[in-house]
């Protein structure tokens, strides 16, 4: 079985030398981060995901979770492991104080939830989506609404989820169904049946608050008629306490290939009492708003896969040995050399290493333009929104794409073993593969970057990134040790550009264009995100360069710069080929 | 479950028309019995076989796996009765020796006919290969009283095989196996250690099983050199060929895997079993691998027919999922969304998808034709096809089974959020296509042996005589610019990654195995570009108007210009060489 350490070095390595999250926290107001609570909460959660909700994964994986006639039970532990957390005050750690939360940056409840993510995502999922609900009933709720549900969910006592999706609306929401009828009193009776929703039921918590998307009577057709409304498992009696059931169940949960200790519900809604959130047919606006902080979660997982995969990996090659090194024995007294000796072991290994660490400085770097855009002041919180807008469907797709390779690396090292259950990583990929399929797949991403953001802003929210990019190597320019990274770096980012001014010509003749260059050049615009990041880290490694940390950073730098990074010459030609490639092929001739 | 229906149109224009198999039958002695009727009849009844019997009990069988219960282990419901229908055709010996009752088919058909056995249930026939591969090597290595013994009942069915190489200690490291033979008076041994992953070791499937187990002797040299091979069935069998008792064979238990579930995979314990030496002492290994290029071929090929299914549930998907409408115009006006297939990206999906599958059944079918004539033909050409044999069957089953996985995760994500659930099979399969990456030789074992083996300590001789052929083919189709242009450029790419590789092997001991994977994809998208080429070249001779050759010629367009620029991404990696592996101390790993 697998057991996670939480790479505190690596985390400290990221606030303190790489982005000074101090000065961060500082500007924005936020006295009471200071580095050394930060330090001591993150030793915390360290300790919490290490030893309470680590030790649960594989079991929970084994067990899943059971429906019966409606109730939903959770694996042996998951329950006690909540009652821990809420106990330890987490789930209040982002809250607004006057709620009764403890006031601190959104930022670092992300470290966090990659750390508890990382030891056990399913168990990750049910305060997850809880504080996604929270945070979108806290943007567009009532004041009346914050004070019945926030202060319950901001203390974990109660659990929340998303209900989007229905059976033949995923990526389509226009296309949903489920109705909301208004009644006498102001509230709405709804009526429908969503899918895929998490944590929609389970054991853990005394009520659960459903966000639920829904049409109003009359309302127009498509994404502009769609409302958000909250409708809680137990409607509240006069004090706020979960009173009389409403009429809403789990129909049944989802087989699934992985995150089996995560309830996947079906939820049906027959006539369930629901209140309006926000303004009627301004649903999808309320949810749009929380997309950059979703997305960034969800990305969150492609880290803690790649991680989960690199520290399984690295424990197994220093242990098994098979083979003798190819310049000499390595462990002349034993059968043969562990197998970290052989080159094409530690290829997988270094491309783990920086995918995982790669990804965790990309997410930090976000997490902190998050900070900005919920908490600065009108500039910078537009600013750091603009910056965002072009960097999270990135994050989303290419942290958890690169994430599952490097998942797969780690099975793949184990050999057979890898395929067996009981050495747990093959449930790292499978629990891993969600990522890349919920929360908008890699293609909607794509779709998104390239068409809705970058084309839609005529380039300008690229302009934004390329721009800082270009600043930092004009800085950097003709500092010897850093030409390595500098040099390829401009390069590629000059030819982002250049990329994104050919396809933007080819798609004012032709609207294909678009979405046939789409997800080539997301994963280019990705593997250029984490050239940058990885110079930077390069950067701040050299100036301590006999460390061994800040040794094996800038080897990892340079793995990335000669092994990873010309991965971008394929995407180039790709995404150039146009889409006459894609779309001159008749339907019919796809198969005989 | 997606419904597996053989892909015989495809199947037939590759036999027939782009590799002229009758005419190269009738060529030869051995093959003349083989002819295009013949042919055509075995596929039609495998298609059958596969749609009718092997595909419905895929899904099924996954779910129920095989259990064990105190050495007894049971096969899902539906296999045993599968496993007598495909007994009873005579499907078993369709490549045997025709003196014990074989067909003695060419493996040019004979690998069309295994990819629709796995593409329509991988699990099931896993325990007809392993059988198939038992009585190859029996009768190539056996005296003719083990010969005529054992073949006949394994080509029936009425035993079945299995083969006994893996100990926990000692993978991909044979030279360390510890299990035990000792000789008797009579000629045979006792046999005594403990195997795993041993699939099919043990089932309720036939009568007996006749395991094929390496030992070492006493007295027997250290490592690879070592090693014996011996038969050993579950129940020993009498002078006059009825069963006699229980040998010391047993199986401990079986593996809880990722996928192929249905397949049992088995720690045996042999305590004191009886045995019979298979060849001559201490040559066990040599033995092994004249099998080991069928079965690394038929590995390559299980990841082909994974592959394969993935496509077909995917392209039924796109066709009938209405989500979204088309960037350029509504095409489905009358419903409430357009069909994903109208989306580029879903299109790049599916195409990916095709261009894999396609090309990897050609390169299976010109892997077979080699295999054929190494074993039939004469003079120059038969030495020469077997040193293609040896160059094309690590990439045949690294880069087929690689692909494979990959075209299983594209159809998995066309399904969006539906990938991810058991009930619609997709998951399944990505499940299923991973073990053929790690058995048989892990990839990376593959490219160390391709790198190494077939091509550094030949002098790159059969690469040469490859890429000889392959320019020979750009020459004769110059007219064909848009496709022979790319492919040539890529078999430049590819001489000058070999000549590079016998350089810096010369200077530098770890540039093989570092260099390897990418070498090995380098050479794979090169030849898949070569099939490619040649069944566009054989299409557009044939009907203008004939919408098939119409589809494959755009397919070949589609590869040259999105799929074949990966082999100059792999060359950089290449060119980077072994220090940006080798320059990070072993400590240089651990950063937590």
């Amino acid at each position: 079985m697998l057991e996670y350490k939480a790479p505190l070095r690596d985390i400290e390595f990221l606030m303190n030398d790489l982005l000074d999250y101090k000065s961060h926290y500082e500007a924005l107001g936020f006295e009471d981060a200071d580095p050394d609570t930060v330090q001591a909460i993150l030793g915390e959660a360290a300790k919490f995901a290490e030893e309470v909700v680590g030790p649960l994964n594989q079991s929970g994986d084994q067990e899943g979770c059971k429906w019966e006639d409606g109730v939903v039970t959770t694996p042996k532990g998951f329950k006690e492991a909540y009652k821990q957390y809420c106990e330890a005050g987490w789930p209040s750690l982002p809250g607004a104080p006057e709620l009764g939360g403890q006031g601190l940056p959104a930022s670092l409840t992300m470290i966090i939830t990659e750390m508890v993510g990382s030891a056990n995502w399913s168990w990750s999922m049910y305060p997850g989506l809880s504080n996604a609900a929270t945070r979108l009933l806290n943007a567009t709720g009532s004041d009346e609404q914050k004070e019945l549900y926030l202060k319950k969910l901001i203390s974990g006592e109660w659990t929340g989820t998303m209900c989007l999706t229905e059976s033949h609306a995923g990526s389509d929401l226009g296309l949903l169904r489920t109705k909301a009828t208004e009644n006498a009193d102001g509230s709405y009776n709804i009526t429908g049946t969503k899918i895929f929703i998490s944590c929609g039921e389970h054991d853990m918590a005394d009520n659960i608050v459903h966000l639920v998307l829904a049409r109003i009577e009359g309302a127009p057709e498509g994404t502009s008629g769609i409302s958000l409304f909250v409708a809680p498992k137990f409607l509240l009696d006069e004090n706020g306490n979960p009173g009389e059931r409403n009429s809403l169940e789990c129909g049944s949960i989802e087989h699934k290939m992985g995150i089996k200790a995560s309830a996947t519900c079906v939820m049906n809604f027959d006539s369930a009492k629901g209140w309006l959130v926000g303004k009627p047919n301004e649903g999808l606006k309320g949810m749009f708003h929380m997309m950059n902080a979703a997305r960034v979660g969800t990305a969150t997982q492609g880290v803690a896969m790649a991680e989960q995969g690199y520290q399984g990996a690295l424990a197994y090659a220093k242990d098994r040995l098979q083979m003798r090194s190819l310049t000499g024995p390595k462990n002349e007294n034993g059968p043969a050399d562990p197998i970290i000796v052989h080159p094409d072991v530690r290829r997988m290994l270094l491309t783990q290493k920086a995918i995982s660490e790669g990804n965790r400085a990309f997410m930090y770097w976000v997490n902190q333009l998050v900070d900005q855009e919920v908490y600065g002041n009108e500039d910078v919180s537009k600013e750091a929104n603009a910056m965002l807008d072009f960097l999270t469907p990135i994050a989303k797709a290419f942290a958890t794409e690169t994430g599952l390779e490097a998942a797969n690396h780690g099975v793949q090292m184990y050999g057979g073993h890898g395929f067996i259950g009981e050495w747990g990583m093959e449930q790292v990929v499978r629990d891993g593969r969600i990522a890349t399929l919920y929360e908008g797949t890699t293609g909607i991403q794509a779709l998104d970057l390239l068409g809705r953001k970058v084309m839609g802003s005529g380039g300008a929210l690229l302009a934004n990134f390329t721009k800082v990019v270009h600043k930092y190597c004009k800085a950097n320019e003709g500092v010897a040790e850093m030409a390595e990274f500098i040099e390829p770096l401009a390069k590629l980012n000059t030819e982002l550009g250049e990329l994104t001014g050919k396809i933007g010509e080819k798609a004012m003749q032709n609207a294909d264009e678009v979405g046939a260059a789409s997800v080539d050049y997301l994963m280019y615009s990705g593997y250029v995100v984490l050239a940058f990041m990885w110079a930077r880290m390069a950067e701040v490694a050299l100036k301590n360069p006999e460390d061994g940390f800040m040794k094996s950073k800038i080897k990892t730098a340079q793995f990335y710069y000669a092994r990873l990074l010309p991965r971008t010459v394929a995407h180039r030609d790709a995404m150039l080929s146009g889409s006459d490639n894609l779309m001159s092929l008749d339907e019919e001739l796809f198969a005989f | 479950m997606p419904d597996y229906r053989a892909p015989l149109k495809d199947m037939q224009f590759i036999l027939h028309d782009v590799f002229e198999a009758e005419s190269q039958w009738q060529n030869m002695e051995g093959t003349s019995h083989c002819d295009r009727d013949t042919a055509d009849a075995i596929l039609g009844e495998g298609a059958k076989l596969a749609a009718e019997v092997c595909s419905p009990i895929n899904r099924s069988g996954d779910e129920e796996g095989v259990s064990w219960n105190d050495g007894v282990v049971t096969t899902p419901k539906g296999f045993k009765e599968a496993w007598v229908q495909i007994a009873e055709g005579g499907w078993l010996g369709l490549s045997g020796n025709p003196e014990y009752g074989g067909m003695d088919m060419p493996k040019m058909l004979t690998g069309l006919f295994e990819e629709m056995m796995y593409g329509g249930n991988l699990s099931l026939f896993l325990y007809q290969s392993l059988t198939m591969g038992a009585a190859l090597t029996v009768n190539a290595h056996g005296s003719d009283e083990l010969k005529s013994k054992y073949v006949p009942k394994l080509y029936s069915g009425q035993w079945a095989g299995s083969m006994c190489l893996t100990e926990p200690h000692s993978g991909t490291d044979l030279g360390i196996i510890r299990t035990k033979a000792e000789p008797n008076a009579d000629g045979s041994y006792q046999i005594t250690g403990s195997k795993i992953f041993i699939t099919g070791g043990e089932h309720d499937l036939a009568e007996n099983i006749i395991h094929l187990v390496l030992a070492k002797l006493p007295d027997s040299p250290a490592g690879s050199k070592g090693i014996s091979l011996f038969l050993v069935p579950k129940i020993t069998v009498n002078e006059d060929d009825s069963l006699s008792g229980p040998n010391g064979v047993s199986c401990g238990s079986t593996e809880h895997k990722m996928g192929i579930h249905a397949s049992a995979t088995c720690v045996m314990n042999f305590d004191d079993a009886k045995g019979w030496l298979i060849g001559e002492p201490n040559q066990g290994l040599a033995c092994m691998f004249t099998m080991m290029n069928y079965e690394r071929l038929s590995v390559g090929i299980q990841g082909l027919g994974c592959g394969a299914a993935a496509y077909q549930g995917s392209l039924d998907y796109a066709r009938e999922r209405l989500q979204g409408r088309a960037a350029t115009g509504v095409t489905n006006p009358d419903g409430p969304a357009d069909p994903i297939i109208v989306h580029p990206d879903v299109r790049r999906m599916l195409l990916t998808q095709r261009a894999y599958v396609e090309a990897g059944r050609a390169f299976g079918v010109h892997v077979g034709q080699q295999l054929d004539i190494s074993k039939h033909g004469e003079g120059e050409a038969k030495t020469r096809a077997a040193g293609q044999v040896q160059l094309l069957t690590p990439i045949a089953k690294a880069f087929m089974t690689d692909k494979g996985l990959e075209g299983a995760l594209h159809g998995q994500l066309i399904f969006g959020g539906h990938g991810y659930l058991r009930e619609w099979g997709m998951e399944q399969l990505v499940r299923d296509a991973r073990i053929a990456q790690i058995y048989e030789g892990t990839n990376g074992v593959q490219a160390n042996d391709l790198a190494g083996r077939k091509v550094v300590f030949n002098g790159g001789k059969d690469m040469a005589s490859m890429i000889a052929e392959i320019r020979q083919f750009c020459s004769d189709n110059a007219s064909l610019a848009d496709l022979v242009e790319p492919l040539g450029k890529a078999v430049d790419n590819l001489e000058e990654l070999t000549n590079w590789l016998l350089a810096a092997a010369k200077e530098d001991r770890n540039a093989i195995n570092a260099s390897a994977v990418d070498f090995l994809n380098a050479a794979g998208y090169t030849v898949y570009g070569w099939m490619w080429a040649k069944m566009a070249a054989v299409a557009l001779k044939g009907d203008a108007g004939n919408a098939y050759l119409k589809g494959k010629v755009e397919t070949a367009r589609f590869y040259m210009q999105r799929i074949l620029p990966n082999a100059f991404s792999a060359a950089e990696q290449v060119r980077a060489g072994s220090q940006p592996l080798m320059a990070i101390e072993d400590e240089g790993f651990d950063v937590f």
